[in-house]
């Protein structure tokens, strides 16, 4: 049984979650889309993360913390927005079928250039982030927000990290298309 | 990623994260210089990765987050705890280290000049602050020695840890004092380690200590001190000192197969 008044237990919270919090929160606020809600979800998980702080073994903190974070953003969204959270198996198999269907046809989806990719409005890129499905998100989000590594990210989204490399692979496609279509838009 | 079967297009993602293996890298980077397609993916993937790096906004966890998690939990920031004590202990011991220095020129002159710890945590910061952490940007050991060659009178040993789990990022070249000095910078996880190579006549190799919150190791092999600074967790930081000395250094390969 945990303790809750352990000072050794505050202490190790204080140094392996607290230093996290920030990422914590950004990731949560990724996924429910909200900042009041985050803040909940961040919450949660820090409860979660204090009662837990006994079987922390020193290994990676952050990547542990975000593990808890995304857990507690999962039961928040399965609670309120249970439609976000397609099935991914499905969500892959649709995307396979559009995505050979267009080249059946000769429809390679548009693919901008890097320069406009560079020049994208941070506004749109947000939005287009906020816009992919939750796997593909949080990948794209631990991936190039937060700077993990595969390894931390397979760990943190509990999948092999080849899968990891193809969500990445469809989630910076997807981007790249929306910037695309926006440029479309703006310019017409 | 050792599958060379996957779909390049797939595998330049994680080539441009640094997440290939040298094999694959290899393969990959062959395949991108015949493969105009697949070299502008890479460029759209790296120009995606600056965007989101240097436009997309970053947003602090709200003040009052932290607080109310503390109170919830119980627990109190570190520092807050140690600054509330300020104890007799404290004082006598700082007393006792002036009496220390103070006890003699000798103990100066036979440790390394902490001044020279102190540029190499400098050097190591600025680094980290700077848009690139090294001047020449491989994981090729055989491109990273020939760099400093051309440079410097002295090379330094460059070895390639990355079996260990220390992926080479580069080197780049660091003043210490007016004394041009290579420095090697290593990746674990998300972190950087610099290791700098004076020769030993300059400073001794001294204790493990720490500087401004960065860990220094520093070590002597061959003529060569060698000081190590980084973030990452102390356990890893000796553990890639272990590896650094344990390594073969290039040229000596006790297996030579090409």
């Amino acid at each position: 049984m945990v303790s809750l008044s352990s000072e050794d237990d505050q202490a190790r919270f204080a140094s392996v979650v607290l230093p996290h919090l920030a990422d914590a929160y950004a990731l949560a606020r990724w996924l429910t889309g909200d900042r009041a809600d985050a803040e909940d979800v961040v919450q949660e998980a820090c409860l979660r993360a204090f009662r837990g702080i006994g079987g922390f073994a020193g290994m990676n903190a952050r990547a542990w913390l975000l593990t808890i974070v995304r857990h507690a953003a999962y039961t928040w969204l399965g609670k309120n927005r249970s439609a976000s959270l397609l099935v991914v198996d499905d969500l892959e198999a649709v995307e396979r079928q559009q995505a050979s269907g267009a080249s059946a046809f000769g429809q390679e989806p548009q693919t901008p250039e890097a320069a406009l990719i560079a020049g994208a409005d941070a506004r749109r890129l947000e939005a287009a982030i906020a816009e992919l499905p939750v796997p593909f998100r949080e990948t794209l989000v631990l991936r190039d927000v937060q700077g993990l590594d595969y390894r931390e990210i397979a760990e943190v989204t509990k999948v092999p990290i080849g899968t990891v490399m193809s969500r990445l692979a469809r989630a910076r496609r997807r981007l790249m298309q929306r910037i695309a279509e926006g440029e479309e838009k703006a310019g017409s | 990623m050792t599958t060379s079967t996957t779909d390049p297009r797939l595998l330049v993602h994680a080539y441009v994260d640094g997440e290939l293996d040298p094999a694959n890298a290899l393969e990959l980077e062959r395949q991108l210089a015949n493969d105009p397609a697949l070299a502008a993916e890479r460029e759209r993937i790296e120009a995606l990765r600056r965007t989101i790096a240097e436009r997309l906004p970053r947003e602090a966890a709200p003040v009052g987050l932290a607080r109310r998690i503390e109170a919830a939990v119980g627990a109190r920031p570190a520092p807050a705890r140690i600054a509330s004590h300020p104890s007799w202990r404290a004082l006598a011991a700082s007393v006792a280290v002036a009496a220390f220095l103070g006890s003699g020129a000798t103990w100066l002159a036979l440790s390394p000049a902490p001044a020279d710890a102190d540029m190499i945590v400098a050097n190591h910061v600025r680094a980290l602050m700077a848009p690139h952490p090294v001047d020449v940007d491989s994981s090729d050991r055989h491109t990273v020695k020939p760099w400093f060659s051309g440079r410097i009178p002295e090379a330094p040993r460059v070895v390639d840890l990355s079996n260990d789990g220390f992926a080479l990022v580069g080197g780049r070249i660091d003043v210490i004092g007016r004394t041009p000095v290579p420095t090697l910078v290593y990746r674990v996880r998300q972190h950087l380690i610099s290791v700098s190579a004076l020769p030993a006549g300059r400073a001794a190799a001294m204790p493990a200590e720490q500087i401004a919150g960065y860990d220094v190791v520093s070590w002597t092999d061959d003529g060569v001190t060698y000081w190590a600074v980084s973030n990452v967790a102390a356990a890893d930081l000796n553990a890639f000192v272990k590896a650094f000395r344990a390594a073969t250094p290039e040229g000596a390969t006790p297996n030579p197969s090409h």
